[in-house]
């Protein structure tokens, strides 16, 4: 029993991390361009087969970094090829982003087939027997967990403590008033796709590395990026990295004390709460309409 | 880093803009002639056509909306093509690939999820990215019917009981979620879709990934079965147009302009989304009882996944959203791209293409193919609808 709570807060603390990286990046779409990127699933699936394809040729540490690099310059892609003209209606770009994740599935299948494609950013396991919990967790977790809050550090001291970071803010507050102030709210929408691109693409890598890439990998990872956002209240980041934890934890709970099967049960159950009773969110707020 | 890619944006936008102008170009020197061109061939025959069309709108223009001449021939005649394809599909199937009855039958049932799709969230503007739930509703209660209660079932009691099932779970999904503005609403269809996939995967009474091969199909002989689906989409396309052009279509389309606008007129808009949510549940239930007569078989890969309901708003999509008929057309155009002229190529090669054809469609024409046709049509006569 007390070994079940020693694995549930490990694993809890590791997969939390790597949720918060999901959420963030969907979150922070939302919040400065009001869009929902359905094809968010999509870039962290294309992550993930990146990094298996350039890790066959180039070492693990160089390999992280470019497909980042890749990642984002893909979300930027996106936004500027397509979601950028159909933005204004809401409907259109829900629909659009969706057809490209769809159709990315479909592109994985004829490129790479459908089998799980393995692939490992750090090899290895620790033993944590010894002390009484019995989970073999890998290096990779460790990675995420620690790569997830550098992540989350770096982009606190962007928005919080740049000029750049504060327009992205702003964006989000209220478009009329950032427009007022001068930012050029193009300008903050592509980079807030690039900022989330690059985080899609990490979470990818870890994702890829724990799980392996397959063509349906988007799913999980966008149904939980909506839970948590909605949990942690659109747009707003704190929100999302509190949420994450939150359900994280809730689902290794349903997993070690319930069972395999009911995973995502008890996560929709808290979506429904929150929406019938707190539909803000935690640490969401009223948007500014102009 | 970032400056780069600002200037790799300014050139891009540039360069889009001289191809917007392009565009703008060929519409003047090429499109418009042949518009014009067009509307002189086709105005007398608009004109000849004009009195039966006019005998239409004094009986029935009323229910179902008026139509000027080409738009009441090209009804007609859709309409006797499907009913007669049971004698000209096998003789046209060869030239395009054959197995042309096959398509048109399942073009049929996805016709019906798609026109279902339609009346609720094209409508009303609150995209449900989980209508095949709903399908599988009915696949499932179908199918569990058939191997715990009696195999002997009548169809009946099957079809009616399943049909019930689908709005049951419709209006389990609608009653909390629908009193939400904005996106929540899509998002928990999504993730309904996907707990209803590990719901069957993972029970094994729900048959599981193989899911039940018990149920019958309703017929091998190809031209029946076309009728078996076709008919019930035909009477399921009257029914949902004639609400669509009812006093509740008006209602919401309005929900979908302008919600707060709706309240203040006294109307409770909650109300009227449930309605269409449940007034779309109905025909999704019907549907998923046809697909299982069409495909005798109950799995999560039919019936459940996301793609299912990925692909029905993509025909609805193609043929123009909030019009019942265009996404008719839609999906009879998806399936027919899909299973006859992209017949030699794989699966995801057909899919892509079919994915960037909806793309393009909702870029370049966010109304609709048929919907496009349709008012080109309207506009012959000189009077635009």
């Amino acid at each position: 029993m007390l070994g079940d709570i020693g694995t549930l807060v490990l694993q809890g603390t590791m997969i939390s991390a790597v949720y918060a990286l999901i959420a963030i990046g969907f979150t922070m779409i939302f919040g400065v361009g009001g869009t929902l990127n359905l094809a968010h699933g999509a870039l962290i699936m294309g992550g993930a087969y990146v990094f298996a394809l350039l890790s066959r040729s180039v070492h693990a540490a160089v390999a992280f970094p470019v497909t980042i690099a890749v990642i984002a310059l893909l979300s930027w892609g996106l936004y500027q090829v397509l979601v950028r003209w159909v933005e204004e209606n809401v409907v259109i770009t829900f629909l659009a982003t969706v057809v490209v994740a769809i159709a990315s599935t479909e592109f994985v299948l004829y490129q790479f087939g459908g089998s799980p494609i393995g692939m490992t950013l750090i090899s290895g396991a620790v033993n944590l027997e010894p002390y009484g919990i019995n989970a073999r967790t890998r290096y990779v977790q460790f990675v995420g967990f620690v790569v997830s809050w550098l992540a989350i550090g770096l982009l606190w001291y962007y928005i919080t403590h740049t000029d750049d970071g504060r327009s992205v803010l702003a964006a989000s507050m209220s478009e009329r008033g950032a427009q007022l102030t001068g930012v050029d709210l193009h300008a903050v929408r592509s980079k807030t796709w690039l900022i989330a691109g690059a985080l899609a693409g990490t979470a990818g890598v870890i994702l890829g590395s724990t799980g392996g890439a397959t063509p349906l990998m988007w799913l999980n990872p966008l149904a939980l990026a909506f839970i948590i956002v909605v949990i942690g209240g659109i747009g707003s980041i704190k929100g999302s990295v509190i949420a994450a934890y939150v359900i994280g934890f809730l689902e290794q709970f349903t997993v070690t004390f319930v069972g395999h099967g009911f995973r995502g049960i008890l996560s929709l159950v808290v979506l429904v709460v929150f929406l019938l009773y707190m539909p803000q969110g935690l640490y969401g707020r009223e948007f500014a309409h102009d | 880093m970032i400056s780069t890619i600002l200037l790799l944006g300014t050139v891009l936008a540039t360069v889009t803009g001289r191809l917007g102008d392009a565009a703008g170009t060929v519409r003047q020197q090429l499109l418009l002639p042949i518009g014009q061109a067009l509307d002189r061939l086709l105005a007398p025959i608009d004109r000849g056509l004009e009195p039966a069309a006019n005998a239409y709108n004094r009986s029935l223009g009323r229910y179902f909306g008026t139509m000027s001449g080409l738009q009441f021939a090209l009804i007609v005649g859709s309409v006797v093509a499907l009913l007669t394809a049971g004698v000209w599909a096998p003789m046209v199937g060869p030239l395009v690939g054959g197995g042309l009855l096959r398509t048109l039958a399942l073009a049929s049932i996805w016709a019906i999820f798609a026109m279902s799709w339609d009346i609720q969230s094209g409508y009303t503007g609150y995209i449900s990215f989980g209508h095949s739930v709903l399908s599988g509703a009915a696949g499932y209660t179908t199918a569990l019917l058939i191997v715990h209660v009696d195999p002997g079932l009548s169809i009946w009691v099957t079809a009616s009981v399943s049909v019930l099932a689908a709005l049951v779970v419709g209006l389990l999904v609608a009653l909390p979620t629908l009193r939400l503005e904005g996106p929540y609403f899509s998002l928990i269809t999504f993730v309904a879709v996907l707990l209803f996939y590990r719901l069957t995967t993972a029970f094994s009474s729900l048959g599981g990934i193989p899911g039940f091969g018990q149920p019958d199909v309703f017929t091998w002989d190809p031209v029946m079965r076309y009728y078996y689906m076709a008919i019930p989409m035909l009477l399921i396309a009257l029914g949902l147009t004639f609400m669509a052009r009812s006093n509740l279509g008006m209602i919401l389309v309005a929900i979908r302009e302008n919600e707060s606008a709706v309240s203040a007129a006294g109307i409770n808009p909650t109300k009227f989304k449930i309605w269409s949510f449940a007034l779309s549940s109905i025909p999704m239930g019907i549907g998923g009882v046809l697909l299982v007569g069409f495909t005798g078989n109950v799995d999560p890969d039919t019936f459940v996944i996301v793609d299912n309901s990925i692909e029905m708003i993509a025909m609805a999509v193609i043929g123009g959203m909030s019009s019942i008929l265009g996404p008719l057309g839609g999906a009879f155009l998806f399936e027919f791209l899909n299973h006859q002229l992209f017949h030699g190529y794989s699966t995801p090669v057909r899919y892509l293409f079919l994915w960037g054809l909806v793309l393009l469609v909702l870029v370049f024409a966010r109304d609709g193919l048929f919907r496009m046709i349709w008012h080109r049509l309207g506009a012959v006569g000189g009077e635009s609808e």
